[in-house]
């Protein structure tokens, strides 16, 4: 298996402020990664740095090449989309078709037409005229039509509604994605996008906070609810956090054995949301 | 099961063939070059209502005045074609006018606006080099409008000639005498070389309002503009000298002293500009060593856009 992304050490300052402080990780091929963080948390500085669009250092290499001096090279094997701001106002839909297909060697304009065909935008409008929610889905018909192995996504679907966003996710897993390509995706709408990662990295202040394939944390992290007079018992277990609903309390535990726990109340594997949350919470002392 | 199996192998067929496909650097300038006519559309709208008020003009003009023979000096005979010439000249004036302050105004956006709008982010995810993409907007300033403004400038006096003819044949203006092929030649010639020339002259202007698009946070115009008005003022104030102001009044003007040095302005009128332009001293211009300081600066300069370009990181 090649790395589609190796990264190692990588670190990048403004001012006083570190935006990265030694991160590393790798992503291969075939992946879906959700890069997950609060604001503020490095995440699309790790994204800009993919995509060589800012300086850094530490040691990076995005499908065996260096984004700070190959970024022309790698541009014809990545594709990415900021978020649904960035198409310029003046550009007509037909334009952004022919500026593409004019510029990109592996953009197919008949399946970018088919898939606008599919919604509400014509040929003729100009973006300005567009709602939020087409424009992205204008950026998502080029996208789909480019045939890229690496896509990165900086919270694609911010301020758009539930329908809409539902939709683009669906259009990218049955249209797009295969093994061949992979994906990285950073949102804040994690809930809603779960179920699409197969690999997660939380970031915060720069560092990472977790790393893993959704395969391991099922194995590595397990989420306790029983009634509040069973919890003295479970915290012997060191949780590293819980959490007090209706009476009950929801702990999660880290390398616990469903025999350790299964006795005490009812387990399951930790959604992606709740093990963000609990680990951006958790206090430095636990 | 054929049938399936076919569409899947065409389906893989082109992600295989795709590492090889390529689009020609040419190909790509040309598809940047319309891209910069989409946007900016100023650019070719501006000089064609220009031009299409000349014709206005001179349309009720014709309508309106009539012109007797003492109007015209016509003693001079074979200078026929230099009337062309000249009324070419005139046509160009206010046509050269407007493509100047459009194409300024351009060049400060170009780089400007993307970074503004965050566009930028979407031109810098397909397989576009900064370098070609600065290139190209240099090549619409510096190539494409100007040769685009020269040809309508040529259009448009072939027009008022007809115009003139059409009159003429009313017999409300004197007639232009015959038709001078080599003449014409000689003197569009000599408008595309000052063309040249005026673009080799001016290219670090261009240059230096692309640095500033590229660079200003905010206020291009001001930020281009200022220094070189302020700078002189600052000089004379604080030092009593002028070299600033005497520089950039010479890389305004330098260059047509140079080019018109050989001529002659005496016996007046279109006899003179015209024998002008078959006077003008190309060898001087063109070996003039400021010219080329000039386009080494703009060399240096261009560089520095892309570079700012390139890695720049605020959007």
């Amino acid at each position: 298996m090649t790395a589609v992304i190796e990264a190692r050490g990588l670190a990048k300052s403004y001012g006083a402020s570190r935006a990265l402080d030694g991160v590393s990780f790798s992503v291969e091929s075939g992946r879906i990664l959700g890069l997950i963080g609060p604001n503020g948390a490095g995440k699309t500085t790790a994204l800009k740095a993919i995509l060589g669009l800012t300086a850094f250092s530490g040691e990076l290499r995005v499908l065996g090449l260096d984004p700070r001096t190959q970024r022309d090279a790698l541009m014809r094997e990545v594709c990415f989309m900021a978020d649904v701001a960035v198409l310029p106002r003046w550009l007509r839909v037909s334009q952004a078709l022919d500026f593409v297909s004019g510029v990109h060697p592996r953009f197919d304009r008949s399946r970018a037409a088919d898939f606008l065909r599919t919604t509400d935008i014509r040929m003729a409008s100009r973006v300005r005229e567009l709602s939020k929610g087409m424009v992205t889905q204008l950026h998502l018909a080029l996208i789909l039509a480019i045939d890229a192995r690496l896509l990165v996504l900086d919270e694609p679907t911010l301020g758009l509604d539930l329908l809409y966003r539902r939709k683009f996710y669906d259009t990218l897993l049955n249209d797009y994605f295969d093994k061949e390509r992979t994906i990285l995706l950073t949102t804040h709408q994690v809930e809603e996008v779960e179920n699409l990662f197969t690999d997660v990295i939380f970031i915060n202040h720069g560092r990472l906070a977790l790393s893993a394939s959704v395969e391991d944390l099922g194995n590595r992290y397990q989420q306790l609810t029983l009634a509040a007079e069973q919890a003295p018992r479970a915290r012997a277990l060191k949780p590293f956090y819980e959490r007090e609903v209706f009476g009950r309390v929801a702990m999660l535990f880290e390398g616990r054995s469903a025999a350790e726990l299964g006795g005490l109340g009812e387990l399951r594997t930790p959604s992606i949301a709740d093990l963000f949350v609990a680990k951006m919470q958790r206090t430095p002392s636990t | 099961m054929n049938s399936t199996f076919a569409a899947a192998a065409a389906e893989d067929a082109p992600r295989q063939a795709a590492p090889s496909a390529r689009i020609g650097t040419a190909n790509t300038l040309l598809m940047l070059v319309r891209r910069e006519l989409w946007e900016h559309r100023a650019l070719w709208v501006a000089p064609l209502v220009v031009a299409a008020l000349m014709v206005l003009g001179a349309i009720v003009a014709s309508l309106k005045f009539h012109l007797t023979h003492s109007d015209m000096s016509r003693d001079e005979g074979p200078e026929g074609m230099a009337m062309f010439a000249v009324m070419q000249s005139a046509v160009s004036m206010p046509l050269s006018l407007v493509t100047l302050i459009v194409v300024g105004f351009y060049l400060l956006d170009c780089l400007y606006t993307e970074r503004k709008d965050r566009s930028i982010l979407f031109w810098k995810s397909l397989p576009v080099s900064d370098d070609l993409t600065v290139l190209s907007k240099l090549l619409v300033a510096l190539v494409v409008v100007p040769v685009g403004v020269f040809a309508l400038g040529l259009l448009l006096s072939l027009l008022f000639v007809g115009i003139w003819q059409v009159d003429a044949a009313l017999g409300r203006v004197p007639a232009i005498p015959g038709w001078d092929m080599l003449g014409w030649l000689k003197a569009e010639i000599a408008l595309l070389l000052c063309l040249m020339l005026g673009v080799l002259w001016y290219a670090p202007f261009a240059a230096y309002l692309l640095v500033v698009s590229a660079w200003a946070r905010r206020n291009p115009f001001l930020w281009s503009t200022l220094p070189p008005l302020l700078a002189p003022i600052i000089e004379r104030v604080s030092f009593g000298t002028h070299f600033l102001g005497d520089f950039l009044r010479y890389r305004m003007f330098g260059i047509w002293g140079t080019l018109f040095s050989h001529m002659h302005i005496g016996r007046g009128r279109a006899s003179a500009l015209s024998s002008g332009f078959s006077q003008l001293n190309v060898r001087a211009a063109i070996s003039d060593i400021d010219l080329w300081l000039g386009l080494a600066v703009t060399a240096a300069l261009v560089f520095a856009a892309i570079r700012i370009r390139r890695y720049r990181d605020d959007s």
